[in-house]
């Protein structure tokens, strides 16, 4: 067994959308607590607590989000009190927090996702959909930090050569100006040299072939299949109607039985599942460690 | 491996995403979901739109000169990003679109927003995002010989375009967080935007001010010199 961040890119990113999406397509109060339940303990375990300018951030956006429904629509028919003439009613106020809910429970699955998706994993599912825009993706990184070495080098040059003054702001704007122009005639033209010399080893003669640190194995399979399975089964339950919510003029759960009950379980797996694969991986690491 | 590496799979890609898959989830939208979940179709539709001209991109003859072109401007806007208040994202992409055509702007302005997320924040907005900077780009390749004539339409270009960014990004949290489309609420959406808006407008028409000469010059000289 892996730990959840070890398994292949592809899956990880079928996954994710999986659980982001089953949080998105149903306004379902139930299913969006899971949800963001199963969200932020994946966020937790992974980052260790996680910072906690994050948790109040989050926390602040979905106060802000949950009341501005009830303050900008007035439908529902229970009434809990009026505010400059109009009437706060409770269902739109449970709408809010449904709302505030899903939208909190993505952003905390997409925060994970950035944190395990890095640069790498990221180059190899775009290398597989297109190598040349993989190749746009990698140059583009590179060229990021090279700008910022090419930039100190040509403000050196140019104040050992005394042409760069910053004693005033102007001087000191007009100075940044050239060195940015500089750096951008340069870096545009050593790139044709790049180009150049790429075509020149080659480039585009045939097809690419790519390096892969990663393959799909069995266990990548089966995460694909189990995470597009209880999807599936979750489409199913909004299709046929069991997860239907009725929140105007009275909030009320349509539960139709045993459907219902499978839609939530799906996705209380498909939320908890990576956390627990973390937790098997935690508890195997501390059984596994030698004590002298 | 589920890989789309075959030309003939590229190729099905093109026909199957406009003519199957986009008109099927609109319609799949409009049956199976209620009237409140346009949110979902949109960013599905978004999503599809981009791999469609993404696709339609590694099938064309690009050569790798215009490859590294696209990085290094790509890169530019990037780190642009990082600047307070001002974003140059817009009037780079513009910029690349008018001298090295709409593909090129398009590409320039999808990965900007791609690739700055992952210092910003990827989320469902990101492909909201990469569609209309692409977009952005995209138009002005398509109107390169006027905008690259007069200036005075370039900086009307840059302020339509910081419009239309805000408004694209307005109708997606409109549709996020209602799951429909509420014209209320998208108004209400667009007047808590204006400063966004009002800083968007302003970047795109200083860089683009700023920017114009000195980077027609250095594309064209590399035109000239290199003949790109």
């Amino acid at each position: 067994m892996r730990s959840f961040s070890d398994f292949d890119p592809i899956a990880l990113t079928v996954y994710f959308f999986a659980a982001a999406g089953s949080a998105m397509f149903c306004m379902e109060p139930v299913n969006a607590v899971i949800s963001l339940l199963g969200a932020v303990t994946l966020y937790v375990v992974r980052s260790r607590g996680g910072k906690l300018r994050t948790h109040l951030w989050s926390a602040l956006l979905f106060i802000i989000m949950a009341l501005v429904n009830p303050v900008i629509t007035h439908n529902g028919k229970t009434v809990l009190f009026v505010f400059n003439d109009d009437p706060i009613t409770l269902e739109s106020l449970i709408f809010g927090l449904t709302s505030a809910t899903v939208i909190t429970a993505v952003l905390y699955w997409f925060m994970t996702f950035s944190q395990i998706m890095t640069s790498d994993r990221l180059l190899y599912v775009f290398g597989t959909l297109s190598p040349k825009l993989a190749l746009v993706l990698s140059m583009t990184l590179r060229y990021v930090r090279l700008f910022r070495t090419r930039w100190r080098q040509t403000q050196q040059t140019q104040r050992a050569l005394g042409l760069y003054k910053d004693d005033n702001i102007i001087d000191s704007i007009r100075g940044g100006l050239r060195v940015f122009s500089i750096m951008m005639t340069w870096s545009l033209e050593s790139g044709i040299t790049t180009a150049d010399s790429m075509a020149a080893r080659g480039y585009g003669v045939c097809r690419r072939t790519s390096f892969r640190r990663y393959r799909i194995r069995r266990a990548d399979a089966a995460l694909i299949a189990v995470s597009l399975a209880l999807l599936a089964v979750i489409c199913t339950g909004i299709a046929l109607g069991a997860l239907h919510t009725d929140f105007y003029p009275e909030f009320t759960l349509h539960s139709s039985g045993a459907l219902t009950v499978l839609c939530h379980i799906s996705c209380f797996v498909l939320a908890f599942l990576p956390s627990a694969f973390e937790a098997a991986e935690a508890i195997k690491w501390k059984y596994l460690q030698s004590r002298s | 491996m589920i890989v789309i590496r075959s030309k003939a799979a590229r190729d099905v890609l093109r026909c199957v995403i406009p003519f199957l898959l986009i008109p099927a989830v609109v319609l799949l939208g409009a049956a199976v979901f209620s009237e409140k979940r346009h949110a979902f179709v949109s960013l599905a539709v978004a999503g599809l739109s981009v791999v469609l001209f993404l696709t339609g991109f590694e099938r064309q003859k690009t050569g790798s000169r215009r490859l590294v072109i696209v990085s290094v401007m790509t890169a530019l806007a990037v780190v642009g990003r990082f600047i307070p208040v001002l974003k140059p994202v817009a009037a780079v992409t513009i910029m690349t679109a008018i001298y090295l055509g709409g593909e090129s702007g398009f590409l320039v302005g999808a990965m900007t927003a791609l690739i700055s997320n992952f210092y910003f924040g990827q989320g469902p907005w990101t492909p909201f995002q990469m569609l209309a900077w692409g977009l952005i780009g995209l138009f002005a390749g398509l109107l390169a010989d006027p905008l690259r004539r007069n200036r005075v339409l370039l900086l009307v270009y840059g302020v339509v375009s910081g419009i239309f960014y805000s408004m694209t990004m307005d109708i997606w949290t409109v549709m996020w967080y209602g799951g429909g489309f509420d014209p209320q609420l998208y108004k209400s959406a667009i007047i808590a935007a204006i400063p966004h808006t009002t800083a968007y407008v302003v970047s795109n028409v200083v860089f683009l001010a700023l920017m114009a000469d000195p980077f027609g010059e250095k594309l064209d000289r590399l035109r000239v010199k290199y003949g790109v």
